[in-house]
């Protein structure tokens, strides 16, 4: 039955005014549900007439209030009734839906992992009230290190001098020793002022934050707040851990508080297990640290007063640097302090600038994948259009729109988005669980927070969307256009396919083009990585296990029982037949952070105003040459007796090189705190940060007192890592049961494990969103090829009667599919050199231009691309010429 | 019944929702009506289909009424029984009246 229009209005009035009512009362989610529900189940004859009138996003109340009649323009509307239209074709094709849902869901389940991981680094705002009047505040140490960490005397000073902050936090992050149920562990941790949480609006799970009176004397109230995950993890989340004692470094520490979920810590990624004021500083850090101006290790975050500007704030903090300085010249001079507003900090401002252009690898990388998984939904529509366009000539001839038409099928493509966007979620969210299970080879267990949240899912939401609508347009406006006389004649070998057809070709080129771009990206990492892991780091990098015990924490303190228990781990593991040589040093080359210390050297001009060289170095014992591998050139090793007497050194050859090139260097003294250090002998270079770099001039020093972080032993032998390994540890178990080592007794491998880890993930990630490029890729072009043998049936047909053979007719398929290949592919390699370039900084010992690269990754990708052509090829060759020729 | 036409449940129970609502019933109206009186929940457009019908059969009788912004600039309609409708709806009644009374109660029964 067919409602007048003026009936259909007052259906639609009053559903409107329904609508509004229930918005009023239930709120507006419910309100829209219940409208669509209505909408959706408008009956009949009433339908079609009424629903058409339905605005696709609400109820039009704003856009009439201008007086304008309600009528929305043709290409918003997406009725329900076009929506089941479209869902009832999707599911008559269930195979191409299938493919073009899982190939777009792969695109952006690429994306949303990656942007999540973005998110989770960079773009995440602090859960915290107010982050928009949060200030980190730096001290600036020169000009090189604008943004560098302070003390806690300082802070002091800050927080009692100025007067543009609501209030000043403090926090440092460290690691912390926890025996739990009888196991002592590594744990990251956070000494915090008492107010932290309060002042960023951190409200506790569980118990309360810290009181002022816990922060104020050194020493007196060990109190613990627990992370919210080690509360979980490791307490059931039981609300009676309150008032209970935890043992942090061997000290018990009543539990106060948990932290919320969402409060992780005050580094992005990293979450903490613990909090502990500042005032226990020296307890946790094992050295009276607290009162020194001079160590500086805090972050300081700051909340502006309301009326204060970023700028006002910062004139403020450079009148109180400067008063410090002139107070406290031995530590502060040339020391000031700057705020910078948090929501333009993410890790910290220098590290921002150097994650920034990963991050747009990563996300350019997997937009490429995106792009060639979209031009397959695109490629699909088209070969769709094709077989629809009789259907669609039809519905043209008897009068229907083209925009009315063209939204109907802009809406399949939107819902085969959606439907891709929902699948990519998940498989984002599988990718991500791997990911974060993959544990990178850090000293102490990093727990990594990354979860899909609300500004992820509005980011898939809105990447399906465009895709969907972007993809959808061209083909469908391509669909409604085709020349209705012969179509309707049912010519199928006409003019009218050539556009279609001439826009997939160039979708299937667009694709191995880009395609071709992420491989030879993926080949690059690949072969940097294998150059990478041949690079000779100049040290021994046979079997060897590595011991990295921390006495300050396992009640071993002073120098001489420091001394004292590394000479007895040394003679223990010397007493074990496989062993042949133990080293110790601070420093391992290659190993995390960078440590230099400043040296004078005689004759030779700094750019420094204090006419010092910042030079790296470590503090090694008598035989680590021997242990590490590293050989001595000229003069000699340190030997016993250098223990007594005055300060000596070996230096590295680069140094040499580098400061005193063609001088005989034997016998020269350097200063380094204003003490002459001789130089004994010159060492062989190793690779000191990292693999890539040039050799480093190196001061190798003799064993003085170890520091908190101790000294590491290099444990050399014969037999396998494993085997010196298990010597390690077991002799570790019988000198000293109770050491807390900083992380698992370790082969060299292993060490070398995490510098290869950035490169190791580089390589892994580009060759898997390559694969999946290529994946996509040929799909296409087993699309395109396919497509064209059924369309040329006929021509087939024809030429298998005039005589060709089926070989002739599989190859001319595949030439056609494969000249596209080749088209794209040149495309591609122009563009891949113009965009190596970019990753160049990211690899190792090859140009971006490898030859090797360039030669393998076309043939591969014509390999694939042979396959992708010659499977629906050979149907070519089946067709029987009688009854192709009968086709139509 | 002056067309003879049959005077379907729902079509009965809607023309009653108008009367119960006196003078200008509107769909939304007569949709609560069903709703709480006849406990019959049915979708929006059902009720101006079965208006419609009842029109049809000149059981009703329908004016626009005046847009209003809340409605989305869109006129009410407003609906009133005919004497016709009102005939029809004392019919069924008197049939069924006339049915109840051969009804033995159910105590008797």
């Amino acid at each position: 039955m067919r409602l007048p229009g003026e009936v259909a209005d007052a259906l639609l009035g009053d559903l409107h005014d329904l609508y509004l009512d229930r918005r009023e009362h239930q709120g507006r989610a419910r309100a829209d549900l219940w409208y669509w529900g209505q909408a959706f189940f408008l009956r009949g004859a009433a339908l079609r007439r009424a629903a058409r009138r339905l605005a696709w996003v609400r109820p039009a109340t704003d856009r009439t209030r201008s007086g304008r009649p309600f009528t929305p323009s043709a290409p918003m509307l997406m009725t329900p009734t076009d929506i089941r239209y479209a869902l009832r074709r999707l599911l008559r094709s269930p195979g191409f839906t299938a493919v073009a849902v899982l190939s777009l869901a792969l695109g952006i389940g690429a994306n949303t992992a990656m942007f999540s991981v973005v998110n989770a680094v960079l773009l995440r705002e602090l859960p915290v009230s107010e982050p928009h009047q949060l200030v980190e505040i730096y001290t600036s140490e020169d000009e090189d290190t604008p943004y560098s960490v302070s003390s806690h005397p300082d802070y002091l000073d800050l927080r009692a001098r100025s007067e543009s902050f609501a209030g000043i936090v403090g926090s440092r992050t460290t690691i912390m020793r926890a025996d739990l149920d009888g196991a002592p562990r590594v744990v990251f941790g956070e000494l915090v002022s008492w107010d932290f949480f309060q002042t960023l609006g951190v409200e506790m799970q569980l118990g309360r934050a810290f009181v002022e009176e816990e922060d104020r004397t050194p020493g007196s109230h060990a109190v613990v707040i627990l992370g919210h995950r080690v509360w979980t993890q490791e307490f059931g989340a039981s609300p009676d851990v309150i008032g209970t004692d935890i043992v942090l470094n061997g000290r018990p520490f009543r539990v106060v508080g948990v932290a919320p979920r969402a409060y992780t810590g005050s580094m992005p990624v990293m979450v903490a297990s613990f909090f502990v004021p500042l005032m226990m500083t020296n307890e946790i850090m094992g050295s009276p640290q607290l009162a020194r101006r001079g160590t500086r290790a805090m972050f300081l975050k700051a909340r502006l007063r309301e009326d204060v500007t970023v700028e006002q704030a910062n004139a403020e903090l450079a009148a109180v640097g400067a008063a410090l300085e002139e107070a406290h010249p031995e530590t502060n001079e040339g020391h000031s302090f700057t705020a910078v507003p948090s929501s333009e900090v993410s890790l910290h401002p220098e590290v921002d600038g150097a994650l920034a252009p990963v991050a747009g690898l990563l996300l350019g990388v997997v937009g490429i994948v995106l792009l060639i998984a979209c031009a397959n939904l695109a490629s699909f529509l088209l070969a769709r259009a094709e077989e629809r366009r009789r259907e669609i000539a039809v519905r043209l001839a008897l009068g229907a729109g083209r925009q009315r038409l063209v939204g109907q099928l802009l809406v399949e493509t939107t819902v085969i988005a959606l439907l891709g966007g929902g699948v990519g979620i998940g498989i984002a969210h599988w990718t991500l669980g791997l990911m974060m299970s993959l544990q990178p080879p850090m000293p102490v267990p990093v727990d990594i927070e990354i979860s899909i949240d609300r500004a992820v899912l509005a980011f898939t939401a809105g990447v399906s969307l465009l895709a969907g609508v972007l993809f959808g347009l061209a083909p469908a406006l391509q669909a409604t256009k085709p020349d209705l006389a012969p179509t309707l004649k049912g010519e199928s070998v006409g003019a009218g396919g050539r556009g279609r057809r001439t826009l997939r070709n160039a979708l299937v080129v667009t694709q191995v083009a880009f395609s071709f771009v992420v491989l030879i990206g993926a080949g690059l990492f690949v072969r940097s990585l294998d150059k990478a892991q041949r690079i000779d780091p100049g040290f021994d990098v046979g079997p060897a296990a590595l011991v990295w015990p921390l006495p300050a924490l396992s009640g071993i303190e002073t120098p001489d029982e420091i001394r004292a228990f590394y000479e007895a781990y040394t003679e223990r593991l010397l007493a074990d037949p496989l062993v042949t040589s133990v080293g110790l040093a601070d420093r391992l080359p290659l190993g995390s952070g960078i440590q230099t210390a400043s040296f004078a050297l005689p004759g030779v001009p700094s750019e420094d105003p204090d006419g010092e060289h910042d030079i790296d170095n470590a503090t090694v014992s008598e035989r680590y040459f021997e242990a590490m591998g590293v050989e001595i050139l000229s003069g000699r090793s340190f030997v016993d007796e250098d223990m007594d007497g005055p300060p000596v050194v070996v230096v590295s050859r680069a140094f040499v090189d580098r400061f005193y090139p063609g001088e005989s260097i034997i016998g020269r003294t350097i200063r380094n705190r204003g003490e002459d250090h001789r130089i004994v002998g010159v060492a062989s270079d190793t690779k000191v940060r990292t693999l890539g770099e040039n050799p480093r001039p190196y001061v190798y020093r003799l064993q003085g007192q170890a520091t908190f972080f101790g000294m590491q032993v290099v444990v050399r032998g014969e037999g396998t890592s494993a085997q010196l390994v298990a010597i390690a540890r077991s002799a570790l178990d019988e000198i000293a049961p109770d050491i807390v080592l900083f992380e698992e007794v370790k082969t060299m491998d292993q060490h070398l494990a995490l510098l290869l880890f950035p490169p190791r993930m580089a390589a892994l990630l580009l060759t898997v969103f390559g694969t999946l490029a290529l994946m996509l890729a040929a799909i296409g072009i087993y699309g395109v090829v396919s497509h064209a043998v059924a369309r040329r049936t006929r021509e087939v047909g024809i030429r298998m009667s005039l005589g060709a053979s089926a070989r002739e007719v599989v190859l001319m398929a595949i030439g056609g599919g494969m000249k596209l290949v080749f088209v794209g592919a040149s495309v591609g390699i122009v563009l891949a050199i113009a965009l190596t370039w970019s990753i160049s900084s990211f690899l190792y010992g090859i140009s971006p231009t490898d030859i090797a690269t360039f030669v393998g990754i076309p043939l591969l990708l014509t390999g694939v691309a042979l396959v992708a052509a010659w499977l629906p090829a050979r149907r070519a060759s089946s067709v029987d010429p009688v009854s192709s020729l009968r086709v139509e | 019944m002056p067309k003879g036409e049959h005077l379907g449940d729902l079509e009965e129970l809607t023309l009653l929702a108008v009367l119960r609502r006196g003078p200008a019933a509107d769909g939304a109206g007569v949709r609560g009506e069903l709703a709480e009186a006849a406990g019959r929940t049915v979708s929006i457009s059902t009720v101006y289909v079965t208006l419609m019908r009842l029109e049809e059969k000149g059981y009703t009788s329908s004016w626009k009424g005046e847009p209003t912004g809340r409605r989305g600039g869109k006129a009410k309609r407003h609906y009133a029984v005919t004497p016709e409708g009102r005939a029809a709806l004392e019919a069924v009644r008197a049939v069924r009246d006339g049915m109840w009374a051969g009804v033995p109660d159910a105590a008797d029964a």
